[in-house]
């Protein structure tokens, strides 16, 4: 289904990432959306959407993972880390 | 825990906001401290102003509500003076010049690059004129909207303008209902078509016959925004004209008590119907919030509608339609609802010259001069404003409605206005319409947020990025068949991340699957009489309503034809997209109240 279940617009993170589907047995590249937003009782919420015309093999779907503010800086400490290895 | 919008709202909101203002206008844009811009420019909507977007600081969209799209005698000459002397920013717009007037889907006036420090004299201007930016934006009543020619049509069956009106001059400016939960669109239409568009607002009221009385049916909780559309739910309650005004207030009041102001995208209404549904809803505005017996909801009319349901309509009120009085209406044309300054000036003009001044706006962008005797009619519709905007438009010019996009919007990732300008162009003259379309609606919206209705059209397009030659480029999402009517239906997305320039050749190929492959049906025989013909092809709504995902999905392929796209690249990340030198680093902005860059470091 072509209808997408994340809202995007310019304040959405990444409106254009190349993603990939994978499952036991089969992979599927798709174009993504990952966006990272607040949510409720202090929440940091990341989310991620692939666009769904790429595999019938999922329903269409986002995911979405709460993170404490804590777990948020430590996952941008781990990008901030992993950038600077895949920079090197 | 409240959002920071609800701390602000709590510490400054409503009315009170105009002192403060007034004396940042006095002061200048930079005695707003950089840490409070968020706040202030939130707080800044309830009053019509929407500060520009990244790269235009110190400009702001000015938006002027006109209850019902009713512009009075004089009131669009006034608009006409104001967007002249104020609405004219750093840089021209290569379609509309340097100042421009834009008519938007809730019957509302917007003008860009207004600065700060000319509110006073611009609300000065406007209020002497009846006219006014209240409310027009925030979390509040919004502009109410209606069938553009209540009062005036010969469909109608109540003449709502009354109701209208009243619904503003009580719940614009009363603190009781100044803050709400989020905004709080409403709806009210009298006549048999279905042109006020109840169903995607919060609050709708359509006419409704109950013991042989004329009144109107309640419905709550419509609306398109973000990814969760909702038709206005039915709540079972019919109004007699009279307390229209009272069971407004309680819903309102039931909406400001329940309404989630935790959570801003929860916040609407459709989503407490949502949750509690129609009959939850309707049992607490009865036990909580009138002190009558409501009565069961009427028949309604809305078998009738035609407005936007897929086939011939007389309801988007472009042509020329008598009035009950005698005289007509004249219905124009207006390409993405945008109309240059001094084409507004003349349009003010021939409404006095031909009409009785009173110009209305339609919630498809388009204009309607009321008023003219038939004596003169002729004459009228051989001005030459009117070959550009026509009573008799191709239909491809008719059927296309932008949001305003990149060129000022903060939420917006593409440009949509010239964009759609050059679509319905190239569509005009490079594609046949299908035999038996008179109206085939594309719109064009630049996000989710849904501004210009895209899921309520043939074929809908909203805002997305895509790769192309290895290059990010602007695309859109595509969706099919959305319409209003007696049985509304919302858009089945069907494409993807179509590159901007490769729709146009999509919407060829599409109207070429449409004509090859659409059924022919018997024409029933109430209805022959009209053209004579016995037979005629199905609708293009009826058409994509009985194919499944996949058969609309293989019916047409985006292509690249002669169309040509110049806003490709990233107009996000420009600071204006027509610009000759359009990097952000190029923008003047901010500038004093005269214009000149201000150093970012004061």
């Amino acid at each position: 289904m072509a209808d997408r279940v994340l809202d995007v617009n310019a304040y959405t993170t990444f409106t254009l990432l190349d993603g990939e589907l994978a499952g036991h047995g089969w992979r599927t590249d798709a174009p993504a959306v990952l966006n990272v937003t607040t949510g409720g009782d202090d929440e940091v919420v990341l989310e991620l959407e692939l666009d769904n015309t790429a595999t019938d093999d999922v329903p269409s779907h986002a995911d979405r993972v709460a993170l404490s503010p804590g777990e948020a800086r430590d996952l941008a400490a781990e990008l901030e880390s992993y950038a600077g290895r895949a920079e090197d | 825990m409240p959002t920071d919008v609800e701390r602000w709202k709590d510490e400054v909101y409503g009315e009170e906001i105009r002192g403060h203002l007034f004396e940042f206008a006095e002061a200048g844009w930079d005695a707003i401290p950089d840490e409070e811009h968020d706040a202030w420019f939130e707080r800044f909507k309830w009053w019509g102003l929407y500060h520009q977007r990244k790269g235009q600081e110190s400009y702001f969209m000015l938006r002027i509500g006109t209850p019902n799209g009713v512009l009075e005698p004089g009131q669009l000459e006034t608009v006409a003076e104001v967007a002249d002397e104020y609405a004219r920013g750093p840089a021209d717009n290569p379609e509309f010049g340097a100042a421009y007037c834009d008519w938007t889907t809730r019957q509302s006036i917007q003008l860009h690059w207004i600065t700060l420090e000319d509110v006073p004299d611009i609300f000065e201007t406007l209020e002497a004129a009846g006219l006014s930016t209240k409310q027009a934006c925030g979390d509040s009543w919004r502009n109410i909207v209606g069938c553009p020619v209540a009062g005036k049509d010969t469909h109608e069956h109540v003449d709502a303008w009354p109701v209208a009106e009243e619904l503003h001059e009580t719940f614009k400016g009363d603190d009781d209902y100044a803050n709400l939960p989020r905004k709080w669109k409403v709806s009210v239409t009298g006549c048999d078509q279905g042109c006020g568009q109840g169903d995607i607002n919060d609050l709708a009221f359509e006419p409704a016959e109950r013991d042989g009385e004329l009144g109107f049916n309640v419905r709550l909780g419509g609306g398109l925004a973000r990814k969760e559309p909702r038709f206005a739910r039915d709540v079972d309650v019919w109004v007699p004209e009279e307390k229209v005004t009272d069971v407004a207030a309680a819903a309102t009041e039931l909406f400001d008590d329940y309404g989630d102001r935790e959570n801003r995208y929860n916040a609407r209404m459709k989503f407490l119907v949502d949750e509690w549904g129609a009959e939850k809803v309707r049992s607490v505005l009865q036990e909580e919030y009138v002190d009558w017996e409501l009565e069961s909801a009427g028949d309604d009319l809305r078998e009738q509608y035609t407005y936007n349901a897929g086939g011939d309509e007389h309801g988007d009120h472009v042509g020329v339609h008598q009035q009950p009085d005698g005289n007509y209406y004249v219905g124009l044309n207006v390409l993405v609802g945008r109309m240059g300054v001094d084409d507004v000036a003349e349009l003010a003009a021939l409404a006095d010259e031909y009409g009785s001044g009173e110009v209305r706006l339609t919630q498809r962008q388009n204009v309607v001069v009321t008023d003219v005797p038939e004596a003169t009619l002729d004459d009228f519709l051989a001005e030459p404003l009117l070959e550009n905007y026509s009573p008799d438009p191709h239909p491809f010019m008719r059927g296309s409605i932008a949001c305003t996009g990149t060129e000022y919007c903060s939420l917006s990732i593409v440009e949509t206005k010239n964009r759609q300008v050059r679509y319905a162009r190239w569509l005009k003259d490079n594609v046949d319409v299908p035999e038996g379309v008179t109206d085939f609606h594309v719109h064009l919206s630049g996000c989710t947020a849904s501004c210009a209705q895209p899921q309520i059209a043939d074929v809908s397009l909203r805002g997305m990025k895509t790769r192309k030659d290895g290059e990010p480029v602007e695309a859109l999402d595509v969706g099919l068949g959305g319409g209003l009517g007696e049985h509304p239906r919302f858009a089945d997305w069907v494409e993807m991340r179509v590159p901007a320039d490769e729709v146009p050749g999509y919407i060829r190929n599409l109207l070429e699957a449409y004509v090859a492959e659409r059924e022919e049906r018997d024409v029933p025989e109430d209805r022959r009489q009209r053209d004579g013909d016995a037979v005629e092809y199905e609708t293009f709504r009826e058409f994509v309503a009985r194919r499944d995902e996949d058969a609309l999905q293989g019916l047409a392929d985006p292509e690249e034809t002669s169309y040509e796209d110049p806003y490709m690249h990233n107009t996000k990340t420009t600071w204006y997209p027509y610009a000759d030198e359009d990097d952000l680093d190029a923008s003047p902005a901010p500038t004093d109240g005269s214009g000149e860059p201000l150093s970012v470091d004061d």
